[in-house]
């Protein structure tokens, strides 16, 4: 098992060394005069050489990596073009306005996507099964941006009931704050709430179907009893990797949703960065979003080896 | 031993094949029942079909131009003339939907055969020859895979600027990792079956082994991935319209379209109704599709 962990955590490393390479690179692409690209159009000869003197521009790419990897490690990911603010200190103001509405996100997908899918495996080949199945299939194709239109449409220009757009933190206004992203969550929460009942009714089956589940109904347990005592500890166990593979999805999400709800957290921050030519900024993003990501997933497959034995021996490798 | 002997004598012993099965007609009637067993996928496919048709036939569906602006017609409520109703420049919604249809098309359809043309030959050389090539191109897809697909894709638009071809590319570009890893898989299992160990006996080579025989036989799960992930695409492409990042005015991309129209949700909703349900009934479509593809290629579910 500690073999495992050590092997895990070793292709995480790998992983974010080429992630970051990919992204160093990635700013490098951009035609033009580096300094120029990291320093914005409007600098001047001296802010220039500043950013020529930070970044090495003047020595050779290997070198230039990695007196970057080693300033990004201490957590200074440059500036930015437009605000002259450090890139981490932005991030990590934004940030927290999206894990909110991710994390709303998430429950109302577990909320929605559980039970029904619980109740599609339950119940296989019944209308509710057809229905759980469609509406996830229909979760899946609905284009989230559009959604998010048409809730305003009807919540906000229609029935006047919930705020269209904006945001207030919660700590100064949380009734405010819950009006104004019950929207934004539930438009991020359908396409996960989508692949999460999927996975939930297709490992449920799988589960329900398996000898020990036939032991307990031969003793004469209830289907209540089966399901929710037996099955489903072990059904949902990997649903819960599809939800750390999903946070990828849930920030590409959020750009999306926060720029329909004007919610002025991480996904519109990298909109404005790109619209405004703020490379640095743009570069911090993705890094940090990339690195979360794989961290993420490292994290759920460490604490699933400690909850499911069975992982330690069959995951050795990918 | 005596397979000579019994070789000659096979034909003889051999049933006649059941005529149903044999005759064209036994094998439009068993396709036939396929498609009536799965009815939601079969209109899911009629769907697709439409919308190809739609893109195809864009000039002689929508006559009107859609990019004709009139300003005696701005925000007009849906008519006979204007199905559709017409946007905040006078343009004819229902030609722009229509129109629409191709860039959807073009750039679901042609990002994911990107994605295919790049991912397919890297997951098979992985998937052949395993060993450090493999461990290299694996770390490197787990790379590719840890950005956000939509994030990368915007990273990516970022560096190219924003236009049709460029959202394409970086759509592509961010469904290949999928195709490498699913390649890959498929073909590690492939290459052990007993056809593959018989024409590499015969002495095939790499090359023609990966082509003729491994290939193949993983190509319609790829087919089955792809009608998936064309949805994904359709919708990444009007995504990236409506952020500004795809497709630019005045050209008429669902995306672009519903940019426009949540600026005018109160006095012309109906500019937010159409484009979004194009998206939505293509993108449904190709998943109810697919889902009956998979079904249809992969007896095992029955």
């Amino acid at each position: 098992m500690f073999a495992f962990l050590l092997r895990r955590v070793f292709i995480s490393v790998v992983t974010l060394f080429l992630v970051s390479i990919v992204v160093f690179t990635g700013v490098r692409m951009i035609p033009g005069d580096p300094a120029r690209v990291m320093a914005g159009t409007d600098a001047d000869e001296a802010g220039l050489e500043e950013v020529r003197e930070k970044y090495g521009l003047k020595d050779p790419v290997p070198v230039q990596y990695l007196r970057w990897v080693r300033l990004a490690l201490g957590g200074d990911l440059g500036e930015s073009i437009r605000t002259r603010q450090s890139v981490a200190w932005t991030v990590a103001t934004k940030l927290p306005i999206t894990i909110q509405l991710a994390c709303f996100a998430v429950l109302i997908a577990v909320a929605i996507a559980i039970p029904a899918g619980v109740l599609a495996a339950v119940r296989r080949n019944t209308v509710w099964d057809l229905l759980a199945s469609g509406a996830s299939l229909c979760g899946l194709s609905v284009p989230n941006f559009w959604l998010g239109i048409m809730l305003i449409l009807l919540f906000s220009v229609r029935l006047g009931w919930l705020p269209a757009s904006g945001f207030v933190p919660f700590w100064d206004d949380p009734v405010g704050n819950l009006q104004r992203m019950i929207m934004p969550a539930f438009v991020l929460g359908t396409a996960l709430a989508a692949v999460l009942m999927r996975q939930t009714r297709n490992s449920m089956i799988e589960v329900l179907s398996a000898d020990y589940i036939r032991t307990a109904r031969a003793k004469g347990l209830a289907q209540r009893a089966v399901v929710f005592r037996h099955a489903i500890r072990n059904g949902l166990i990997p649903v819960v990797t599809i939800l750390g593979l999903q946070t990828g999805a849930l920030m590409g999400g959020a750009v999306v949703t926060e720029q329909i709800f004007v919610v002025p957290g991480f996904g519109r921050l990298i909109v404005e960065a790109v619209f405004t030519r703020d490379y640095p900024l743009v570069q911090g993003v993705v890094l940090i979003t990339a690195s979360a990501y794989v961290l993420i997933n490292l994290a759920v497959d460490v604490s699933y080896t400690f909850l499911n034995p069975r992982i330690r021996i069959r995951g050795s490798g990918r | 031993m005596s397979l000579d002997a019994s070789r000659g004598t096979v034909p003889a012993e051999i049933p006649a094949p059941a005529p149903a099965a044999a005759t064209p007609t036994g094998w439009v009637h068993r396709g036939w029942r396929r498609v009536v067993r799965r009815p939601a996928s079969a209109a899911g496919g009629v769907v697709v079909l439409v919308f190809v048709v739609m893109a195809i036939g864009a000039p002689w569906i929508a006559t009107t131009d859609p990019l004709h602006a009139d300003w005696s017609k701005i925000r007009k409520a849906p008519t006979r003339a204007n199905p559709f109703g017409t946007d905040d420049l006078g343009r004819d919604n229902f030609s722009r939907v229509v129109w629409g249809s191709r860039i959807s098309m073009q750039a679901g359809v042609f990002s994911i055969l990107l994605a295919m043309a790049v991912g397919v030959p890297i997951g098979l050389v992985a998937g052949y020859y395993r060993g450090a090539l493999d461990q290299l191109i694996m770390r490197l897809t787990d790379a590719w895979l840890a950005f956000p697909f939509l994030i990368l894709a915007i990273g990516l638009v970022t560096i190219m600027g924003p236009s049709l071809t460029n959202a394409t590319l970086a759509i592509g570009l961010g469904a290949t990792p999928t195709y490498v890893r699913l390649t890959r898989g498929l073909t590690l299992s492939a290459k052990e079956e007993d056809y593959v160990l018989a024409a590499r006996a015969l002495g095939a080579g790499d090359l023609r082994l990966m082509r003729r025989h491994v290939f193949p036989n993983i190509f319609s799960a790829l087919l089955v991935q792809a009608t998936v992930s064309i949805p994904t695409a359709i919708i990444a492409e009007a995504i990236l319209s409506f952020l500004g990042l795809g497709v630019q005015p005045p050209a008429p991309s669902w995306g672009t379209m519903l940019n426009t129209a949540q600026q005018f949700l109160e006095s012309a909703p109906w500019m937010a109704y159409w484009p979004g349900l194009a998206i939505f009934s293509l993108a449904l479509s190709f998943n109810l599709a697919g889902d009956g593809l998979r079904d249809l290629l992969d007896p095992r579910d029955y």
